[in-house]
């Protein structure tokens, strides 16, 4: 039975997994190794339950008692009696591996290792640990607490025992699952950042404003989201550098960034973290009404 | 040997909720509680077990419990206790009953847990999502404890199973209830069945010759008529947001709200569900809380708080009226549960609006404080209100005795 868990990385998808978990009745240690980050992150959870009351998501007694189940810590270490750790830091390869080995230290073979990458190579993270069957691929989409769906990868070297007790722990968590095996891009990665590529050079070429896209696909084809908005909720940044990763990794250009894209990420125009993407976006991540290009 | 094992009948009723069991032990040769308690925060750090054993002084704990088994063989430690216990061993408990929101239409009686049974109560989950996979957890937990032990359920919906289908049936196409069983089932069962019975004897008459009408008013609320001593239609329905107008719970509105406010407010299925369940009610009008005490309170000052109480007591006034219309008659009107039994000034606000009927309240009977059921009601008044507090542990108790003995 999983009932600790720990969150390395509080960035957008940090903050939404530990939400979501504690929300499922487990307890949750978030690791963060800035206390800045980790305060701003403990705040910005905060935040999305404010505003889950407000859309009478949740009660005001229930958000103490989701926040009570959150504990911010430091140290690795202190992730040693966690049942499942679930890293969802940036997505460097090179970074993970090193967050990898040093789980592998601190826990013993009893706990899962877990990664929210939506694009790296589940394998070769799981390489640098001595136990490269509790290593599996658990990748979230966002909003983490709205969307009943969770990718679960197995890399080469995972073991059925894993798989299953994930399996389990996605039903617990009320998420439905389904299984990848390692691919650059699972399904929803690969699919959904073509999606958004495409609508670049649609984009591109002058074909309809952005604004437009968003609306037929929208309306047309019944998505919550057109495909601009999509990409400023995930963070242009995000969806370039999977885009570019998966470019390396199949070689086939159509998974070549769009120039538009990355003339964006180098302005910093990020998307609701940022405040502008394709659209403008207030503090609370609601859209303002203009949007920033026609 | 037998005889004595009936003279001696002891039997646990237990309400296991998500997180917590609460239990009583009977001595059914008297109908006398040995002890009740509960154990709460069950699966977190730190869970809290309170024991009262009649007579002796309570207990309190904080410790682990991991599981509802856990929870449940800490019950059976507390009842055997050497100190606060009032068993000596637990092969005096003879029989366990326990209390289970959803029956659908499966079970009309209360029944001993067999295999089949258990199958039946896990395909109701769907129905109670929030209660009955609770309810299996306690079953499993005294199966764990308890293997030689009978079990028997009470279904807060089996007492309605005698609606006809011009009361549990809704206007949609029938197809829905053919597929998913969508129709009205009614809950507080066991409470409702209890008090008209007690009500009944209360006045020397036979159930069946009565046209009475329970009002069980706690934090959720439900009405029921009941003719010919059955239940003929009652507030609550499919769930139990139907109805009276709650503490959290909105009760009866236009259904055509739901999709406009979700679409208006770009909500989703669980916000909606949430906001209908958790954020309505007394809460939302007076924006002040949930519980009727607080809310009488406040409202001498609180104009929203009295908008509250004024829509909360016009909602009870307009079923009671048309549940007197559904039966052509009232005999006899029953307040019952938390805000039933203990609110003078509920009572009195919901009889005044009723006089054409013939009910008339005596302000000083409704004021008088007792655990005792009785009369409310003038002599001369055509229609007795009575206050029947609820024991819905003791129908469990009784229902598990019969069934088992």
């Amino acid at each position: 039975m999983i009932k600790k868990v720990g969150v390395i990385g509080v960035g957008t998808m940090g903050q939404g997994i530990a939400e979501m978990l504690a929300k499922n009745s487990l307890d949750v240690l978030v690791l963060e190794n800035s206390a800045d980050r980790l305060e701003h992150a403990m705040h910005m959870i905060e935040v999305s339950l404010d505003k889950q009351i407000e859309k009478w998501a949740i009660t005001s007694s229930e958000k103490k008692l989701i926040l009570s189940r959150i504990q911010p810590i430091n140290k690795v270490d202190e992730l040693s009696d966690c049942d499942l750790i679930i890293e969802s830091i940036t997505e460097d390869l090179e970074a993970k591996k090193e967050v990898f080995k040093q789980l592998d230290q601190v826990t013993d073979a009893s706990t899962i290792l877990a990664s929210n990458t939506s694009s790296l190579s589940l394998t070769e993270i799981a390489s640098v640990t001595r136990s490269p069957e509790r290593v599996i691929g658990m990748h979230f989409i966002h909003p983490v607490s709205k969307v009943d769906l969770v990718e679960i990868v197995r890399g080469l070297k995972t073991s059925d025992e894993t798989v299953e007790s994930l399996k389990q722990f996605a039903e617990a968590i009320q998420k439905k699952s389904v299984m990848v095996f390692e691919s650059p891009g699972f399904v929803t990665t690969r699919l959904i950042c073509l999606f958004i590529n495409e609508a670049l050079h649609v984009l591109e070429e002058g074909v309809a404003t952005a604004e437009d896209i968003d609306l037929a696909m929208r309306n047309g084809y019944s998505f919550k989201y057109g495909p601009f908005q999509m990409a400023d909720h995930f963070g242009l940044d995000s969806v370039q550098a999977a885009l570019e990763n998966m470019f390396r990794e199949y070689g086939d250009l159509r998974y070549r960034p769009s120039f538009t894209l990355k003339k964006m990420v180098r302005a910093g125009q990020l998307g609701v973290k940022t405040g502008v993407g394709f659209f403008k976006y207030d503090t609370d991540g609601d859209r303002s009404n203009e949007s920033t290009r026609n | 040997m037998i005889r004595m094992v009936i003279d001696l009948m002891k039997v646990l009723v237990i309400n296991a909720g998500s997180s917590s069991i609460k239990y009583q032990l009977f001595d059914m040769t008297n109908e006398s509680v040995l002890a009740s308690g509960r154990v709460e925060r069950i699966g977190m750090d730190s869970s809290i077990v309170t024991h009262e054993p009649t007579g002796k002084e309570e207990v309190v704990e904080v410790k682990e419990i991991l599981d509802h088994v856990a929870g449940v063989k800490r019950v059976i430690e507390m009842l055997t206790h050497e100190k606060y216990g009032v068993v000596k061993t637990m092969n005096e408990i003879d029989a366990v009953g326990h209390r289970i929101v959803h029956g659908g239409e499966a079970f009309k009686n209360s029944v001993i847990v067999t295999e089949e049974v258990k199958t039946e109560i896990k395909r109701l989950f769907e129905l109670a999502p929030l209660h009955n996979p609770a309810h299996m957890m306690g079953i499993l937990a005294v199966d764990a404890n308890l293997p030689e032990v009978p079990q028997v359920v009470v279904f807060d919906t089996a007492f309605h199973q005698t609606m006809p289908r011009t009361s549990y049936l809704y206007a949609i196409p029938r197809t829905l209830y053919k597929k998913h069983k969508v129709r009205r089932y009614g809950f507080h069962g066991t409470s409702h069945a209890y008090v008209s019975d007690v009500a009944a004897k209360t006045l020397g008459k036979d159930l069946a010759s009565l046209k009475m009408i329970t009002c069980h008013i706690g934090n959720g609320g439900s009405l029921t008529a009941i003719l010919d001593g059955k239940s003929f239609d009652t507030s609550m329905g499919m769930t139990p947001l139907e109805g009276l107008m709650m503490g959290t719970r909105s009760g009866d509105l236009d259904p055509a709200v739901v999709p406009f406010v979700m679409n208006k407010e770009d909500l989703t299925l669980n916000e909606v569900n949430s906001m209908l369940n958790k954020h309505s009610g007394l809460l939302a009008i007076s924006g002040l809380s949930s519980d009727m005490r607080e809310i009488t309170d406040a409202m001498h000052e609180n104009e929203d708080a009295k908008l509250a109480y004024d829509m909360y007591v016009y909602r009870v006034r307009k079923y009671i009226g048309s549940y007197t219309a559904a039966m052509n008659g009232l005999d006899v009107l029953v307040f019952t549960a938390g805000v039933g039994e203990n609110s003078v000034v509920l009572r009195q606000s919901v009889c005044e609006g009723l006089t054409y009927f013939g009910i008339e309240i005596d302000e000083e009977l409704n004021k008088i404080r007792s655990k005792e059921p009785r009369i409310i009601s003038k002599p001369g008044s055509k229609v007795a209100v009575m206050v029947v507090p609820t024991n819905e542990e003791l129908l469990i108790a009784r229902d598990t005795f019969n069934l088992v003995k």
